[in-house]
């Protein structure tokens, strides 16, 4: 079920009056919610329910076992890594067996051995890795006494809770959990802030994000050697603005739907291309899988603790295993091993003293490195987007061998549309801020009119269909 | 385990009020959070009436599209007046956007006489439609249309989603043959077919196309979203039963072989991909009886239409789905996408390959560099 469909309003307009109703009482309220959260997430392949329910039931009995066995490191241990690797079983079968078999069988014709190997199509289930970082996360507290596990119906609740499900943010127990333990009041429901992120979600995806997709990117990505530099180029900066509105635009909607039910979830972007270093990028984009990266990945590696080589080593470790969980590809490898370098790049740049601390740094200084920051993100793009190395490679190329020919694909409207999506990442929070509390203090009547007048301007710019959101995949 | 007893405190009067929140916002109660919904959806739902509808009315026929024409024609029928309609249509003015229309209308030109017989090449795939049009056996071949720099072969690829990676591969495949020039992008349009008209108006499309931009040879890859029960833009009197009766096959000819027409008759030849074997084994032999459609068409047409078995192309060595085949030197190579259904990069250069040996058989690209 697509957010920007009727179906979803259809669902969520009975989910959300049930929702409050149930509310007061936890038991009826959260089999509810759950069987609400298997429905949505049904509505892709009934199938998937069962994958759900199985992570479900064997994070929370991996959980209760490993809390139980306190005490007994070593036992505490291995059952964290059984969980774990049941998590990453259930990883690896879905989303990368085809790419582990081809590579390896081609690995091995290079080196002269023909061993058939079988090649299956196993069916990617929408949001997959998300639900199982949250399963992933869930032991590693629990083994580490940040939390206790809790009842397999909140775990359930939790863990299913629709607005998360199919693209994050990705919420950690301690976020979550203890708002599910308590009945949300109806009397503080932040309406204002909710329709806004909805709306501006909406908008972003179904007017910015597709309109450059169709009108642009896959065009240029599907054979950049068809098109002009200038086309090329534009295509490259059209496609760091699509990924930013849909994916923002989803989360902002997952927050906003969450926070109509009257629940908080954590931000996930800030304005990532403002950011004035890769380190400051991965503050500000999705935020809370580089959390989850720093936390269960970069820290037990051993981060910066060991010496200046071993801190180089985990931060590209940790950016390799965050392009693979993108998806089962070299190029995401190569696009995680871009950032990782560039981190590295930065860490020993800042720790042997080149370059001004930001206390010294100029507001021209400022502006030269987000102007840096986001060329090398939107060069990273190019490996993310492309299918293969050799379209990174055309469009590579194809940036500098075709100036001069025409470009019918560089129109004013992307122009605008791709201007639209960077400049308002510039726009100060006191703007919205100060809108939002003039729409709070509307009537009913006058909010709704507003509402349903960015809806029709919406759809009015949007494409006919709208292409599920590029998260899903991941 | 403890038994649990939350729930929430009960409501004095005094406290019904919302509470106001930092940042200036005033924050709402659970029900006026859902009047705003349901009014702000309800409002939206008149000024947009008129999209709704048509996005209903183009829905797949079945139990689901009844239903919601039953509520979106009411809708529509109290927007339009009220004229809650006209905002909407204003602002698209504004915008140069076209309005909701529903256009059905299937104009197609007189079929041509059927060609005697046509010889299946080989390289038959597993459906046995095989390449036709490329090996005609009139007993004298008409002269090939000869193709130069100076008057090059304009060609145009269209069809639905499935014709945009063959079709980009088939650019790359014509590489920079200074004979050969490609008019606009790729005119893949997404869900679009020849069964629903009222979607995409493939066949007024495709006419004015080839006629105002004089093209020599058109790739067309359609079907992919025809194997339902449902068509319309039906001449009257005219009922098609169900998919793959003998009155839809008969009705699904018309229309391909109409299209086909309406391109020759402007002067351009025709290359037509048939549809490829997917993951899906009902939805393959689906495809299959929509294959069987087209390629009988183009059997009809002799030299000046090719039929591209792209599901024979694609399937392996056991005529079964291959999400990744070998290429010239072993290595696998992906040559589907991760839905089953549209093909990678590698796989669109398969079928390149094979549209522009077929070209190559109906036109002359090529002499002028021997010149």
């Amino acid at each position: 079920m697509l957010f920007p469909t009727a179906t979803f309003a259809i669902f969520f307009l009975i989910v959300l009056p049930l929702s409050w109703l149930l509310m007061p009482n936890a038991h009826r309220w959260r089999p509810f919610m759950i069987g609400a959260s298997f429905v949505f997430y049904s509505w892709w392949d009934w199938r998937f329910i069962f994958l759900l329910a199985g992570s479900i039931l064997w994070n929370q009995l991996m959980g209760v076992r490993i809390h139980r066995a306190a005490g007994q490191r070593s036992r505490q241990k291995a059952l964290l890594w059984l969980g774990i690797g049941g998590n990453l079983g259930l990883l690896g079968y879905f989303k990368y067996y085809d790419f582990f078999v081809s590579s390896t069988q081609n690995l091995l014709n290079l080196v002269g051995l023909d061993v058939p190997l079988e090649v299956r199509t196993v069916i990617l289930p929408v949001g997959i890795s998300f639900y199982t970082f949250m399963g992933i996360s869930y032991l590693v507290d629990i083994y580490r006494g940040d939390t206790e596990p809790t009842t397999l119906e909140k775990f359930a609740t939790y863990l299913s809770f629709f607005p998360h499900l199919v693209a994050g943010p990705i919420v950690r127990p301690n976020e979550l959990i203890p708002q599910i333990d308590t009945p949300r009041s109806p009397r503080r429901v932040d309406t204002s802030r909710a329709f806004y992120l909805i709306a501006a979600g909406l908008f972003k995806k179904v007017v910015i994000s597709s309109y450059l997709a169709s009108n642009i990117v896959d065009e240029v990505f599907a054979d950049p050697s068809q098109h002009s530099s200038l086309e090329i180029l534009i295509a490259v900066y059209a496609y760091a603005v699509q990924i930013y509105a849909d994916f923002s635009g989803y989360t902002d909607i997952a927050i906003g739907v969450a926070l109509l039910l009257g629940f908080n979830f954590p931000q996930n972007f800030d304005s990532p291309y403002a950011a004035t270093s890769l380190q400051d990028f991965w503050r500000r984009w999705h935020m809370t899988l580089s959390r989850w990266l720093r936390d269960y990945v970069y820290i037990p590696l051993g981060g910066s603790r060991g010496s200046e080589l071993d801190t180089y080593r985990n931060l590209l470790l940790t950016m390799l295993l965050g392009g693979l969980w993108h998806g089962a590809g070299w190029t995401l490898v190569a696009w995680g091993a871009i950032h990782g370098i560039g981190l590295c790049v930065e860490r020993f740049r800042r720790e042997h003293g080149f370059g001004k601390p930001f206390e010294e740094q100029t507001r021209l200084d400022r502006y030269w490195r987000r102007l840096v920051t986001f060329n090398v993100v939107c060069f990273a793009w190019i490996f993310f987007r492309a299918e293969t190395f050799g379209v990174a490679w055309d469009m590579i190329t194809g940036l500098f061998t075709h100036w001069g020919e025409p470009s019918p694909l560089v129109t004013g409207t992307v122009l605008l549309a791709i201007a639209v999506g960077i400049g308002s990442q510039y726009i100060p929070p006191r703007v919205p801020q100060t809108v939002l509390a003039g729409f709070s203090r509307l009537n009913v009547v006058a909010q709704a009119t507003v509402l349903a007048l960015t809806l029709m301007v919406t759809q009015a710019l949007g494409p006919a269909d709208v292409a599920p959101f590029i998260y899903f995949q991941f | 385990m403890a038994v649990e007893t939350e729930r929430a405190p009960r409501e004095r009067p005094h406290e019904r009020r919302a509470d106001p929140t930092e940042e200036g916002r005033r924050l709402s109660t659970a029900a006026r959070a859902l009047l705003i919904t349901v009014l702000a959806l309800l409002i939206a739902a008149f000024l947009n009436a008129q999209n709704i509808y048509k996005s209903v009315y183009n829905q797949p026929a079945g139990t689901q599209r009844e239903v919601a024409l039953a509520f979106a024609g009411p809708l529509r029928e109290v927007s339009m007046a009220l004229r809650l309609d006209r905002p909407r249509a204003w602002f698209e003015s504004a915008i140069g956007r076209e309005h909701a229309e529903i256009d059905t209308e299937i104009v197609l030109p007189m079929p041509p006489p059927p060609v005697t017989e046509t010889v299946t090449s080989p390289g038959a795939g597993p459906t046995g439609e095989g390449r036709t049009g490329t090996t005609p056996t009139e007993p004298e071949a008409p002269q090939k249309p000869v193709f130069t720099p100076e008057d090059p072969m304009r060609f145009w690829i269209a069809g639905d989603s499935l014709v945009i990676t063959p079709g980009y591969a088939v650019f790359r495949a014509f590489g920079r043959n200074d004979a050969v020039k490609q008019v606009g992008d790729i005119d893949g349009r997404v869900a679009t077919g020849l069964t629903r008209p009222d979607v995409f108006n493939w066949f007024r499309h495709v006419d004015e196309q080839v006629r105002k931009e004089k093209i020599d040879l058109v790739v067309f890859c359609f079907g992919g979203n025809d194997d339902h029960d449902y068509m319309t833009g039906l001449p009257k009197d005219v009922s098609i039963g169900e998919f793959g009766d003998a009155a839809w096959t008969k009705e699904y000819r018309r229309r391909v072989g109409g299209l086909m027409d309406t391109a020759n008759q402007a002067g351009a030849f025709v290359v037509w991909l048939g549809l490829p074997i997917t993951n899906d084994g009902g939805q393959s032999r689906r495809w299959r009886l929509i294959n069987r459609a087209i390629a009988a068409e183009a059997n009809r047409r002799g030299g000046k239409v090719a039929y591209v078995d792209m599901y024979g192309l694609l399937s392996d060595e056991d005529g079964d789905y291959a999400p990744y085949l070998p290429d010239k030197d072993g290595q696998l190579e992906k040559v589907r996408a991760d839905d089953g259904v549209h093909l990678e990069r590698a796989g669109g250069d398969i079928v390149a390959k094979q549209v522009v040996r077929d070209v190559r058989q109906m036109v002359d690209v090529t002499s002028w560099r021997a010149d």
